[in-house]
């Protein structure tokens, strides 16, 4: 029989390779985005000494499609919460009558596809002013979250207490202030976990920034990356420079937030 | 909060059968209640009207127009009848995006599948930094897909790519393997990119199902004298059944749609080899502005996410009932 | 169906009022790409083109902002791959966004004319005379002139005078030579030849020469002679001369193969000659391209970008952008212009006075003189022929159909409607 320690020691070495491996396409990322530019040519394993040119270019194409994209993120991750928060406190404390009918809606939402919504949209946005808008992109960048911060909060809601609920209401609380003051503290870690998911769901958007834009007005970083490829050939250290940019809110948030991520992961958020 | 107790309780929308008719006042005061409850519903549910219920509605009806060229600048589309169904559904390009879209689905479906129980059953061992490996393998799910798509359209260059470089290196091939020119190989490549990105996903849901798996079973199989391999045949995927159905599921849907990791990485090229269901979709309705025919493209989409789901969770739901009989 | 909306119950009507009221608040805010009424005065305007690479844009922006100034109008310019720019264009026109000044593609003007949303330039007194008869008709769609190119060009062969003198190879005029030159100049890490094969019309465009050359035809693709261009590039990929991964480059990425020694001939237009001579490292040369057998005339592709006033709310921003096109093909921006991109004025009096002025651009000159348009046979019909032609070469190149059977499906395909 082997020692629990040694054995789990290797386990630890096994992970460490098999993460590696898993990575690899992350480090290849960043190494060829601190590679010098100027040719088509592959690049070396390291990038020594690191040539910060491709970062140079790609902030000065870019830095305003970073912008965007925190806007329309940040303007999705509110209008998701807003949205999703009393009704999810809705659906899992009232015994509402449509109930079911929303919660078959929200399942029904994950099977429609993106294409879908932007063919009938486009049309709509045409029509409206809102193609072009942070606006339209924050709306339309928000069927990924709102259903997702639904799921994710009703599942939270509907385990707290109705006993913590009803004392509240006997303090005199009406659904409005118990909402505010009772049930959206206690699901703290909930909403922080699909604040997350709302947010990254809307700042790796391709599709809707593709197709409900014209013009560069208004340019998600995705767009930005997704257009560079085809133009900017010559720069590929700038066009991967642009795609470590457009990943590091995921990097970021799965160290700060990693146990929110990881909750949120095994909810089942998709794509 | 306060312990004081009074006997005034809050009531659920369940119980207000009893109504004093005497009282007008509470009556009103009860009917403000409810709607003020379907207020915190309604704007969500408005929400989801707009952006999932129109679109559904809007696509089938334009799928019945005629959208031409001079359409674009009157914004006129006649009705075309059945003619959008009868071009796309006839159309050779049409049986080829449908066969990719099976081979691609399927085959990232059964890689990610595969790899990410291997990933969980492994993480479910402890060890030190499990935790942390575990969240850090998440990275690859979390980054924008259009990020990792260029990073292996890079990596898979033919004559630049690293992949390549290691294919030579290894002496495996002198020329290197066309990942994103030749016609089987550049499929090849998306399903690998794209279960590449899912692993993650699978991982952390099954994960957490076997987390779910009460360790007394394992232990009762031991003393059984049952070996690993009977352990998860017998306790394991039994059990794992209702989350493996909503992995399948959820994967299905989301992958049969896929755009972005097959636009970013060959653009649907060469020949169209990677062209599916999903790119024709869009380069249809936003590239050559044919919403008509875009629009019934999407609505099979959707039926085949529609059809797989209902059917799976049938099954699902009889696996389910095996399950519990077995705890 | 289970969607929600098919239900027509009654709670469903203070939904949709209340999604009314969302998309309306949504609007208020949403505010238009475009502000300003039409009276009010004119002080910038908007430019599409497809010139993304680094050096081209700066000398537009140049050019356009000196043409500007003579308009008293600040000229902002936004530039998209070229292989994005039709969809960009319809994208924009069905949205009421187009730009005021509009640069396209000479083969892909009627097309867009057609659908109605370019003004004819007869309305802003927009001078045409003299201008050369193969552009001023691509320009041209139903009786009206459309668009206006300052210059024409077309394609040739470029090569590396080192590596093909390191190979003891000459430059090839015939397609046998331009086979056996490949194949010698092939080395590890290096090609001998390059071409765009892309699934765009670029691909398109720079397999004309070969299909025209030949006696092929875009209105007959199912024949021996377009079967025998095709095969041409399909053996060059087959021996290893030329990278599968041409079935992906762009023209850019082709001439940045060449630029970093990884090809030693090329297909490309003269526009990239200003990134060559600003590389010292490359010691190039240029030809025509190789005729299937000796003596033949090679026939290359009309090239050049005709300028155009989109459909617009505003008149006076129509007139503004009428004048900066005025200025743009006039005689003197076209002959800054011609000298920085190393192109041809489109006006035959000016194209004389340079090709005196530059004795070393009479290659491009005579070939320009002799280009065909694409639209020349099928006009608005050629986008649908394009297509088609660079599907049959994907399709060849890859192996899954022969020169042959790619051709017949073109024709079937162009041909269908």
């Amino acid at each position: 029989m082997k020692r629990p320690p040694r054995r789990g020691r290797l386990s630890t070495v096994v992970g460490i390779v098999l993460l590696a491996v898993m990575l690899f396409p992350v480090y290849w990322m960043v190494n060829a985005s601190l590679q010098p530019g100027g040719s088509a040519l592959g690049g070396g394993w390291f990038p020594v000494p690191p040539d910060f040119s491709g970062y140079a270019l790609a902030l000065r194409d870019q830095a305003g499609n970073l912008v965007t994209s925190l806007v329309v993120a940040l303007g999705s991750m509110a209008l998701s919460l807003g949205l999703a928060a009393p009704a999810a406190y809705a659906l899992a404390l009232f015994s509402l009558r449509g109930t079911d009918l929303v919660l078959l809606g929200i399942l029904v939402t994950q099977m429609v596809p993106g294409i879908v919504v932007a063919d009938a949209v486009y049309g709509a946005y045409a029509d409206l002013g809102l193609l072009n808008s942070h606006l339209g992109l924050i709306l339309a960048d928000s069927t990924a979250g709102i259903p997702f911060a639904i799921i994710i909060l009703h599942a939270f809601m509907r385990t707290i207490p109705p006993e913590i609920i009803e004392a509240a209401r006997v303090d005199g609380a009406g659904a409005l202030r118990v909402f505010r003051s009772v049930v959206l503290p206690l699901s703290r870690n909930a909403l922080i976990t699909a604040a997350v998911f709302t947010f990254l769901f809307a700042w790796s958007d391709l599709l809707f920034a593709l197709t409900l834009t014209t013009t560069p007005a208004v340019r998600p970083i995705t767009l930005g990356v997704y257009e560079y490829l085809g133009a900017n050939t010559d720069h590929w250290n700038a066009v991967m420079a642009t795609t470590v940019m457009a990943s590091v809110p995921a990097a970021l948030l799965l160290v700060i937030a990693q146990r929110h991520v990881t909750a949120g992961a095994a909810r089942g958020a998709g794509r | 909060m306060t312990d004081r107790t009074s006997p005034t309780p809050w009531t659920g929308a369940g119980d207000d059968a009893v109504v004093d008719t005497a009282d007008r006042g509470m009556v009103r005061a009860r009917a403000r209640e409810r709607l003020a409850r379907w207020g915190f519903v309604l704007p969500a549910a408005a929400y989801l009207l707009v952006f999932f219920g129109y679109p559904l509605v809007k696509n089938v009806e334009l799928s019945f127009q005629q959208y031409t060229t001079t359409t674009l600048y009157s914004g006129v589309a006649p009705f075309a009848g059945l003619r959008n169904y009868a071009a796309i559904l006839t159309s050779d390009l049409f049986s080829e995006a449908l066969a990719h879209t099976i081979l691609f689905t399927a085959g990232s479906l059964l890689g990610q599948f595969v790899l990410g129980l291997a990933l969980a059953l492994f993480f479910q061992r402890r060890f030190p930094l499990g935790g942390v490996l575990r969240s850090l393998l998440l990275l690859p799910w979390l980054l924008p897909l259009v990020a990792s798509g260029t990073t292996w359209r890079w990596m898979l260059d033919p004559d630049t790519g690293i992949v390549n470089a290691v294919v030579r290196g290894l002496h495996l091939s002198s020329s290197g393997v066309p990942w994103l020119t030749g016609t089987p190989q550049a499929l090849v490549s998306v399903i690998l990119v794209n279960v590449w990105v899912g692993i993650p996903f699978n991982t952390a849901i099954l994960y957490g199902g076997l987390q779910e798996i009460p360790p007394h079973l394992y232990e009762a199989a031991r003393l059984d004298g049952a070996g690993p391999v009977s352990a998860f045949r017998h306790i394991t995927w039994p059990l794992l059944r209702p989350v493996v159905s909503v992995v399948l599921v959820l994967g299905v849907a989301y992958t049969v749609k896929a755009l972005d990791v097959i636009l970013t990485v060959t653009g649907g090229g060469p020949a169209g080899s990677t062209e599916t269901l999903a790119t024709q979709a869009y380069k249809l309705s936003f590239q050559e502005f044919e919403f008509g025919r875009g629009a019934v493209l999407g609505n099979v989409l959707m039926v085949i996410s529609f059809v797989f789901a209902l059917v799976h969770l049938r099954a699902g739901r009889r696996a389910r009932a095996a399950g519990q009989a077995l705890t | 169906m289970i969607s929600p909306a098919g239900r027509p119950t009654r709670r469903i009507v203070p939904c949709l009022a209340a999604a009314t009221a969302l998309l309306l608040a949504a609007t208020a805010c949403g505010g238009g790409a475009r502000a300003g009424s039409p009276t009010d005065k004119i002080t910038s305007i908007t430019v599409l083109d497809y010139y993304t690479e680094k050096s081209e844009h700066d000398q537009w922006d140049q050019v356009l902002t000196a043409c500007g100034r003579t308009a008293g109008v600040r000229v902002e310019q936004t530039s998209v791959p070229p292989a994005s720019l039709i969809p960009a264009v319809l994208r924009r026109a069905s949205s009421r966004t187009l730009p005021d000044l509009l640069m396209l593609d000479n083969a892909d003007l009627q097309q867009i004319a057609q659908t109605g949303a370019l003004t004819p330039l007869d309305r802003y007194g927009v001078d045409t005379r003299d201008v050369a008869e193969g552009i001023l008709s691509a320009g041209t769609y139903q009786g009206k002139v459309y668009g206006l190119a300052p210059y024409v060009s077309t394609v040739a062969l470029f090569y590396n005078k080192k590596m093909l003198a390191e190979a003891g190879v000459a430059v090839p005029d015939t397609w046998d030579e331009l086979k056996a030159a490949a194949a010698r100049l092939t080395r590890p890490g290096r090609y001998g030849m390059a071409v765009d094969a892309n699934a765009t019309f670029e691909g398109t465009w720079q397999f004309l020469p070969f299909l025209w050359s030949n006696g092929g035809d875009e209105k007959k693709l199912d024949t021996p002679q377009a079967a025998q261009a095709l095969r041409l590039w399909v053996d060059l990929v087959k021996s290893g001369s030329m990278s599968t991964s041409v079935l992906n480059w762009t023209q850019a990425d082709v001439h940045d193969q060449f630029a970093a020694g990884r090809t030693a001939m090329m297909i490309n237009g003269p526009w990239r000659i200003p990134a060559m001579e600003k590389d010292r490292n490359l010691d190039w040369g240029v030809a025509p391209i190789p005729v299937p057998r000796a003596g033949r005339t090679p026939v290359a592709p009309l090239g050049g970008e005709v300028w155009t006033v989109p459909q617009n709310a505003s008149k006076a921003r129509q007139a503004k952008a009428a004048e900066v096109l005025n200025c743009l093909n006039s005689a003197s921006t076209m002959l800054t212009l011609a000298g920085q991109h190393h192109t041809v004025p489109s006006r035959g009096a000016v194209a004389a006075r340079y090709a005196e002025q530059n004795p070393s651009m009479a290659v491009f000159v005579k070939g320009a003189e002799g280009a065909r348009a694409r639209t020349r046979e099928l006009g608005v019909r050629w986008p649908r022929a394009a297509t088609a032609i660079y599907t049959a070469i994907q399709s060849a190149l890859t192996g899954r159909q022969t020169p042959e059977e790619a051709l017949r499906q073109a024709q079937r395909t162009a041909t269908r409607d």
